[in-house]
């Protein structure tokens, strides 16, 4: 139920009986407005007045005459500025002409009402006005959550780009003044420590970029018929280098091909990215398998790991922007905290979803589904972003 | 010779501070989490800690610093931390005896050479 504060400003009383008797108990049911809207009406009889009553409690929406005795009805709009919580005025003139409407709406007014008139077309008027200043305040109420999810997004940004970056600069440091010896080997692991997080400051660069350009949607989407089966053993290729160093066995589970309309780039991203994290997060000596099924329209990808797992709770966050699970087994591996959130954000684009199953030190299964066809994904697709 | 224990989740700050400190003749304990070095602190008495903020949550350096001062009033805490530039808080955090008993709060990036100065200065009082 949504209230709103009418003021009526008339030098006639009939006319601020009238308005106060026409929309006493008028009310109506907007879209997304939980309950009806209806309204609780004051009233002025002078410019003064009611600058003096918009002053102390400002109205939602301000009915004002534009003939009073003493300032006009314009006058009064020039001296009560704009409120910040944005207030809609009507402006009632017996002398309806086009340019008397033109001028009340260069003043601010929103609309205007011809005297004389019916209490149908007073209310439609007034409702007219109430729709647009809720709209207007959803609106707005909207824009300022994003700005502050933005804002959000993008300190905890600021803060993972620093530490890569406090870390280069802390062993250039040490390099610079030979604080740490005269060991050359020292020196080595100081570098090659100081390229590895300048590696994955790179990365994470890219994971923003790629992030940015899914929520934006400014990046084109080039829509093909693809083979999962292909995307999958580039992603297996990619990771192998990884997963050899560290006897990690790969194996792909696919039939002969599974084609699906999709953006190519984009499915690599969720392969790669599940493949390489399923490689980080293994023991070694561990193994990896991928399994790409076609049913009913689905394309289901699984990436089950043999490594470290994760408990429930830790499940439950790992798919936001930056969560990366902080314990003893995760210290020394390095990642942006973003490809998951990416992972979900383009499944959730193919009208599909990611999910997982884990367990601490009994590994974890990633479970991708994505709509083959670009219909579905269109369908269900805009369904999930509506969503989000 | 003294024993420092170093607390921090970034094992590169910690690496780092461990090669300077080492080389000035210290010995060095490490811990990657306030968990951590509750653990550590119970079978080792070091003559100081260095202390990050933001670890397991978002303030459990301030409280590990609290406890270390409740069971060992007579070990210096020097906190090391970005929270100033990660938090935006319109102050800063300083030393104080009852919240925040520790000597020294510096403010990340600092080379590990300046933090190693700052540990020798505590030391030699």
């Amino acid at each position: 139920m949504d209230t709103l504060r009418l003021l009526v400003v008339d030098d006639e009383p009939g006319m601020r009986q009238g308005v106060a008797r026409a929309l006493r108990n008028y009310k109506f049911g907007l879209p997304d407005v939980n309950g009806d809207v209806w309204f609780t009406i004051d009233a002025a009889e002078t410019g003064e007045e009611a600058i003096g009553k918009i002053a102390s409690a400002p109205p939602d929406i301000l009915l004002l005459d534009h003939k009073l005795p003493g300032m006009s009805g314009l006058d009064v709009i020039d001296r009560m500025g704009r409120p910040e919580a944005g207030m809609v005025t009507i402006i009632i003139t017996a002398y309806a002409s086009l340019e008397t409407a033109v001028t009340a709406i260069k003043h601010g007014a929103y609309d205007f009402l011809a005297k004389p008139f019916t209490p149908e077309e007073l209310k439609t008027a007034v409702r007219k006005a109430a729709e647009s200043l809720i709209l207007t305040r959803q609106a707005r109420r909207l824009a300022q959550e994003k700005r502050a999810l933005r804002f959000q997004f993008i300190s905890v940004l600021a803060h993972e780009l620093k530490a890569p970056l406090g870390a280069i600069e802390g062993y250039l440091h040490i390099i610079k003044d030979k604080a740490a010896g005269s060991d050359p080997a020292v020196y080595d692991h100081m570098i090659e420590r100081s390229l590895i997080r300048a590696e994955y400051m790179r990365k994470m660069i890219g994971d923003l970029l790629d992030l940015t350009r899914i929520e934006s949607g400014q990046r084109k989407r080039e829509l093909a018929t693809i083979d999962v089966r292909e995307a999958a053993k580039s992603a297996i290729d990619t990771a192998s280098h990884e997963a050899k160093a560290r006897s990690v066995t790969m194996s792909l589970h696919c039939p002969a091909s599974v084609p699906m309309t999709a953006d190519r780039a984009e499915i690599d991203i969720i392969l790669n990215n599940l493949v390489s994290n399923a490689v980080k997060y293994n023991t070694d000596g561990g193994r990896v398998d991928v399994t790409v099924l076609e049913n009913a329209g689905t394309v289901t990808v699984a990436v089950c790991d043999t490594g470290i797992g994760m408990t429930g709770e830790e499940a439950s966050r790992i798919f936001a922007d930056f969560v990366r699970i902080k314990n003893d087994k995760t210290r020394s591996i390095l990642g942006s905290g973003l490809g998951l959130s990416i992972v979900k954000k383009l499944a959730l684009l193919y009208g599909g979803d990611v999910a997982v199953k884990s367990a601490p030190g009994a590994g974890s299964t990633f479970t991708v589904t994505l709509t083959s066809s670009p219909e579905g994904q269109k369908a269900r697709g805009a369904q999930a972003q509506a969503a989000v | 010779m003294a024993t420092i224990l170093l607390v921090d989740d970034d094992v590169d700050l910690v690496e780092m501070c461990r090669l300077v400190i080492e080389h000035r003749g210290h010995a060095v304990k490490s811990a990657y989490s306030a968990a951590e070095a509750r653990e550590v602190l119970k079978t080792c008495a070091p003559d100081l800690v260095v202390l990050d903020v933001m670890m397991e949550s978002e303030t459990a350096g301030f409280e590990l610093a609290r406890e270390i001062h409740e069971a060992r009033p007579e070990t210096p805490s020097i906190i090391l931390s970005g929270v100033h530039s990660a938090t935006g808080v319109p102050f800063r955090f300083e030393p104080d005896p009852t919240w925040l008993p520790v000597v020294k709060f510096i403010d990340k990036p600092v080379p590990p050479t300046a933090l190693a100065d700052e540990i020798d200065a505590i030391l030699k009082k």
